[in-house]
């Protein structure tokens, strides 16, 4: 009996992969059709240059949705690490080996703090990590209200160096895909996180540490949002506060859109992974063919509820 | 851009010739800068076709040097294709400014293939990725209005080395040698303008708030610091607070009506840099119970709601418009780059001083008066210097141009 469910959540969750998979090819298609040099590898590249930031957000959120919870702390977050980046390397340039695993630490030290903030107080996550983002936001706003701060040329590089051609990013973001998706699929930890997402209670009676595991589901979505804000602070050369403010929302798009339930314990990287492509192949499609972004918007919002609508549809059977 | 283009969309022949002597005068007194009065005749004459009409303040009025940059290395065959990267519409000023970068494509489809348009919502890092979309559809020349001056530069600076001109319009990047040009109106001479009327209306002593545009956006920065050196000239104006409103009106609404509830009275100057913000400080006061005559002078400009009020409620206001018509600038500017005119390294597009009636002070004379400027009929988000057609109504008007 547990095996056959097993086998349909798997078909239904290769199904949501199969409907994501058809509308890129169909979104490339039309791309190809609409404008001729969509389909050009500098455009490819470009589009693979694009995914970093979206992807790694995305992919924190992936693990903090499959838990159970959710985080909306991720872009205040972000701009947060561009603003302390940037004026670190401002102040030391050549300290760039301390500056990134210190981003990275601060980063994954807000996120625990916020897993460690919804198992203590009880308090639904939507609204502690709301108030972490508001408070990390005003915080990041009493240092430096403006955009600010500057990195060496060489660190500004690994936003657009290519590796054979390929982005660097586009290859760092592949790799990092890969292992979150082995770890949450062949480690015990990994696993429990589904288990968790899945049914809290029956994750505690069966002796699993579930506190633990939130925590670090919510210390790997900060951990995300730094490597986030490293690719964006190499992008932009600055630190700048509001520079997230759009990531929150959009980090949950390709999430849901992948097929991973709000809900929890249902779901994969690879869903997610063919999220942020849809969504940034969509993003850059609509620049091709010059309409105005307030259909991005709109459009934006139709697939997910559309891609919702669908995952939630075919549960009910 | 050209003498030619000057004449023909900026001021009329007569008018620039008749500013001229203004324009002497300004450049002899350099480096303080005088306003003369000369061009009031101006303002009455009857505007019959596209362009606005009055004082030259264009790179011909810099009481300094100007650097022209030559751009005969930039120079290839048309017809063009242009890419224009937009910060945002998100206010009644960047949707004018557009329409005049749309309409001004579509007056030289001659030479344009295509214009491809993006915006980037005020996002910083949306505009990086447009920024690139652009450059991978194979541009011939970027006009980009920067989101903000540091977060943009980087790109700006990898398209230049990559051989692609870039013209900035309204908004720059912090580092010159990543584009051309930048074409603009003097935020510097605006700035100070402002800050002087209101100085000298107060009589040299009280209490003001500013009401600036966005952190960090080139613009409002370098308003607030011109303001600043006035200030710096007047020991008893104190500075009560400074608070950003985004150009944004409902943001000025309730910026302004905090500072009422936290300072009352005791305002007695207002600096908004944009009616933007000041026609929702102007509702602010309203709200609050102030009657006409009681309000505290103000500055705006941009759009003709702000002008409305003035004029409704008897408030003393110097508006200085930052001119929507430098998108139709932008597109010729780049045209020139194309076509391998020089160009100077900073393009000025003209503003004209529009005084409320009695406004005028010492230094600052309006060239034109309020209800010259605009009509009570006027749509509220009209921008008055937009160099349009006509006629031209924000919300109707829908320009062809080449896509």
């Amino acid at each position: 009996m547990s095996a056959i469910t097993v086998d349909l959540r798997r078909n239904r969750l290769l199904l949501s992969y199969l409907i994501v998979a058809v509308l890129l090819v169909l979104l490339a298609v039309a791309g190809g059709l609409l404008s001729d040099r969509f389909l050009t590898w500098r455009n490819i590249g470009n589009l693979f240059q694009q995914l970093i930031v979206l992807g790694m957000v995305s992919l924190g959120q992936t693990f903090v949705v499959l838990m159970g919870g959710i985080d909306l702390a991720i872009g205040s977050l972000v701009g947060a690490i561009t603003v302390f980046l940037a004026n670190f390397l401002e102040w030391r340039p050549d300290l760039v080996w301390l500056a990134l695993p210190l981003a990275l630490l601060a980063a994954t030290a807000v996120g625990a703090l916020n897993g460690l903030l919804t198992v203590v107080l009880r308090v639904h996550p939507l609204i502690v990590t709301l108030g972490m983002s508001s408070i990390i936001f005003g915080a990041t706003l009493m240092y430096r209200k403006e955009p600010g701060g500057s990195v060496p040329r060489a660190f500004a590089d690994i936003a657009y160096a290519k590796v054979g051609g390929i982005p660097l990013s586009a290859i760092v973001l592949v790799v990092i895909f890969a292992l979150a998706g082995l770890w949450l699929q062949r480690t015990r930890t990994g696993r429990s996180i589904y288990f968790v997402g899945g049914d809290r209670e029956a994750a505690r009676l069966n002796g699993l540490p579930v506190d633990r595991i939130v925590v670090l589901a919510y210390a790997l979505s900060g951990l995300c949002a730094g490597i986030a804000a490293i690719f964006l602070t190499a992008r932009t050369g600055v630190g700048d506060p509001r520079i997230g403010a759009a990531l929150t929302l959009q980090s949950v798009m390709p999430v849901v859109v992948g097929g991973t339930i709000l809900a929890g314990g249902r779901g994969g990287v690879l869903g997610t992974f063919l999220g942020v492509l849809l969504v940034t192949m969509l993003n850059s499609l609509l620049n091709f063919v010059n309409v105005s972004s307030y259909y991005q918007w709109v459009i934006q919002g139709l697939i997910i509820i559309i891609a919702v609508g669908i995952h939630t549809t075919r549960r009910r059977y | 851009m050209s003498i030619k283009s000057i004449l023909d969309h900026k001021i009329s022949r007569k008018s620039f010739i008749r500013g001229m002597p203004a324009v002497a005068a300004a450049m002899a007194a350099a480096p303080a800068i005088q306003l003369a009065q000369t061009s009031a005749a101006v303002a009455s004459e009857p505007e019959t076709r596209p362009g606005y009409y009055g004082a030259p303040r264009t790179w011909m009025w810099n009481p300094n040097a100007n650097t022209m940059v030559d751009t005969s290395k930039w120079k290839k065959a048309g017809p063009y294709t242009i890419g224009f990267s937009n910060a945002s519409i998100s206010n009644a000023w960047r949707v004018a400014f557009q329409h005049g970068v749309l309409w001004s494509a579509g007056q030289h489809r001659d030479e344009i293939a295509h214009l491809l348009v993006t915006d980037a919502n005020d996002d910083p890092s949306k505009q990086i990725a447009d920024i690139q979309d652009l450059i991978s559809q194979g541009v011939d020349i970027l006009l980009i209005a920067a989101s903000t001056e540091d977060a943009l530069d980087s790109v700006v600076g990898r398209a230049t080395e990559q051989g692609i001109p870039v013209v900035m319009v309204d908004r720059k990047v912090k580092t010159p040698a990543n584009y051309i040009t930048y074409v603009t109106a003097s935020d510097w001479a605006l700035g100070r303008l402002e800050a002087q009327w209101l100085c000298e209306t107060l009589g040299g002593k009280g209490n003001i708030v500013m009401l600036p545009g966005i952190a960090g956006s080139s613009v409002a920065e370098i308003r607030i610091k011109a303001n600043e050196e006035v200030f710096s000239k007047f020991p008893d104006i104190k500075v009560l607070e400074k608070q950003y409103c985004d150009w944004n009106p409902a943001t000025g609404k309730s910026v302004m009506a905090a500072l009422i509830q936290k300072h009352g009275k005791a305002i007695d100057g207002v600096l908004a840099d944009s009616a933007l913000q000041g026609y929702g400080a102007i509702e602010a006061f309203l709200d609050a119970g102030y009657k006409d005559g009681e309000f505290p002078p103000m500055t705006g400009g941009d759009v003709a709601r702000m002008y409305q009020l003035a004029n409704q409620h008897n408030i003393k206001m110097v508006g200085i418009d930052y001119p929507t018509s430098m998108g139709i600038t932008g597109i010729e500017t780049a045209l020139d780059v194309l076509k391998g005119i020089s160009v100077p390294d900073k393009v000025e597009v003209s503003f004209q001083v529009v005084t409320s009636p009695g406004a005028d002070t010492i230094s600052v004379k309006g060239d034109r008066h309020l209800l010259d400027h605009v009509s009570m009929s006027d749509p509220g988000d009209l921008s008055p210097s937009n160099g349009l057609p006509a006629g031209y109504n924000p919300s109707t008007f829908n320009p062809d141009y080449p896509k």
